[in-house]
């Protein structure tokens, strides 16, 4: 599974994006279980969201796309942005 | 008592003052800690001093704060513990204290610039969560109280660091409870604008500079050594604050020129704020002394003054700031200077 996170927003307003490839992974069953949580509480368009807050969007194989916003991620979608945003390039 | 007070109350941030109050050395501690102490006396008389010279308050400017900041715990649950509440002693938490500091900074500006109690004129709590989250590099409002991350350590630092970034969170909760600029396109620009002026204005207010003197920068010392940067807005120079190999080049523009068109950032609220930035830079240099008296007070005038729409575009911001310098000052210097502010970054007030 192909994982995109795309960051905008933000006090400072730069945009970060990051992307993995989660197939082939030791871990891959994980990736796969937390995507699909994160996947499940996602919104199909942006919301306002807050002054400053992060704004997220995030593209599962190039095919589901969700949108979510601080402070109202649900833990799953924490995870995996976090996730990505870390291990992903 | 009155020997040493001066020499900390106009000079030292109040959050300096929280940090030489915990100092060991009796002969730091002692003096700040008086400081802090007597510090609401002296609210009351500058608040006196300074409502004489507002022709109109706006409020009743009977109010003192009502602080309470939260510790997430690197958790997201808000608003997570209180650690502090109105008027206790600083503790060990250099965060905890700078955010209650940075509180009363605002809250102080507010009230003895503009004889307004609070964000909401009435008194409101200000509220604040400090520790959100593991290395959140991030700053917001959420509609009720302001929210800081420790930042990641690697570009971004304490997000409580710049008075100006407390201030600048605080100044969304006044235009929330004023003019309630919609967050997207210009007028999402003006809401982040006057964010950055306000928060400006706290941070000169603390220092007591005059706009010459002034860096009219937003976040310096927010990025982490190492960053090429100096902050991450420049009022005085936009598009200039970093160039970094990780951050990027400041994207923001100074004139409507370069206005960028992006669906990113709501419209690019973060980044054609640097237009509104750049001009209420231009007008305070232009008319010198303290920028939170003549220049923040037109600011000041139109976010609150009930005729700026929620959907305002630059131009309804300009010729309503003139408007404002007319009513307030007359046909004088200031009504040309901000006509030739507005103008210097090519936003038409006509």
């Amino acid at each position: 599974m192909r994982i995109q996170v795309r960051r905008t927003g933000g006090f400072a307003g730069i945009e970060r994006r990051a992307e993995i490839e989660t197939s082939g992974l030791r871990d891959a069953g994980d990736w796969r279980e937390l995507a699909e949580r994160a996947m499940a509480d996602g919104a199909d368009t942006p919301s306002a969201g807050v002054p400053d807050g992060y704004h997220y969007v995030i593209t599962f194989d190039d095919d589901r796309t969700v949108h979510c916003a601080d402070p109202g991620l649900t833990d799953a979608q924490r995870a995996l942005i976090s996730r990505v945003l870390k291990e992903g390039a | 008592m009155n020997t040493i007070a001066p020499v900390f109350c106009t000079i030292v941030p109040p959050h300096v003052l929280d940090k030489l109050a915990q100092a060991e050395d009796p002969r730091l501690s002692g003096p700040a800690r008086r400081t802090l102490e007597v510090d609401s006396a002296h609210r009351t008389r500058r608040r006196i001093t300074g409502l004489r010279a507002v022709a109109s308050p706006t409020a009743a400017a009977t109010g003192n704060p009502h602080r309470t900041i939260h510790d997430c715990e690197h958790r997201t649950a808000l608003p997570g513990k209180k650690v502090r509440g109105e008027g206790d002693e600083p503790g060990r938490d250099a965060t905890v204290n700078r955010a209650y500091s940075g509180l009363g900074a605002t809250f102080e500006l507010l009230l003895s610039a503009y004889g307004r109690d609070s964000l909401d004129g009435a008194g409101l709590p200000l509220v604040a969560s400090v520790h959100y989250d593991e290395g959140y590099a991030n700053a917001f409002w959420d509609g009720d109280q302001m929210v800081f991350g420790d930042g990641d350590g690697e570009v971004f630092l304490d997000f409580t660091l710049p008075v100006d970034v407390i201030g600048h969170e605080l100044s969304h909760g006044l235009t929330q409870y004023t003019a309630n600029l919609d967050y997207q396109g210009q007028s999402g620009a003006l809401n982040e604008s006057v964010s950055d002026v306000f928060g400006s204005l706290v941070k000169q207010y603390t220092l007591d500079q005059t706009a010459d003197r002034a860096d009219w920068l937003i976040g310096a010392g927010l990025l982490a050594p190492g960053v090429s940067g100096e902050a991450l807005r420049s009022m005085k120079a936009p598009g200039t604050a970093y160039d970094d190999d990780v951050l990027g080049k400041d994207p923001q523009p100074a004139t409507m020129d370069d206005f960028v068109r992006t669906s990113q950032d709501n419209g690019g609220v973060h980044i054609n704020s640097g237009i509104p930035n750049h001009a209420f830079y231009l007008l305070a240099v232009e008319l010198g002394g303290k920028a939170w008296e003549r220049a923040g007070q037109l600011w000041f005038d139109v976010l609150t003054g009930g005729e700026l729409a929620a959907d305002a575009q630059f131009t309804d911001f300009a010729r309503l700031t003139v408007a404002a310098a007319r009513a307030r000052f007359g046909d004088g210097a200031e009504l040309e200077a901000v006509t030739k502010a507005w103008s210097q970054v090519g936003v038409p007030t006509a």
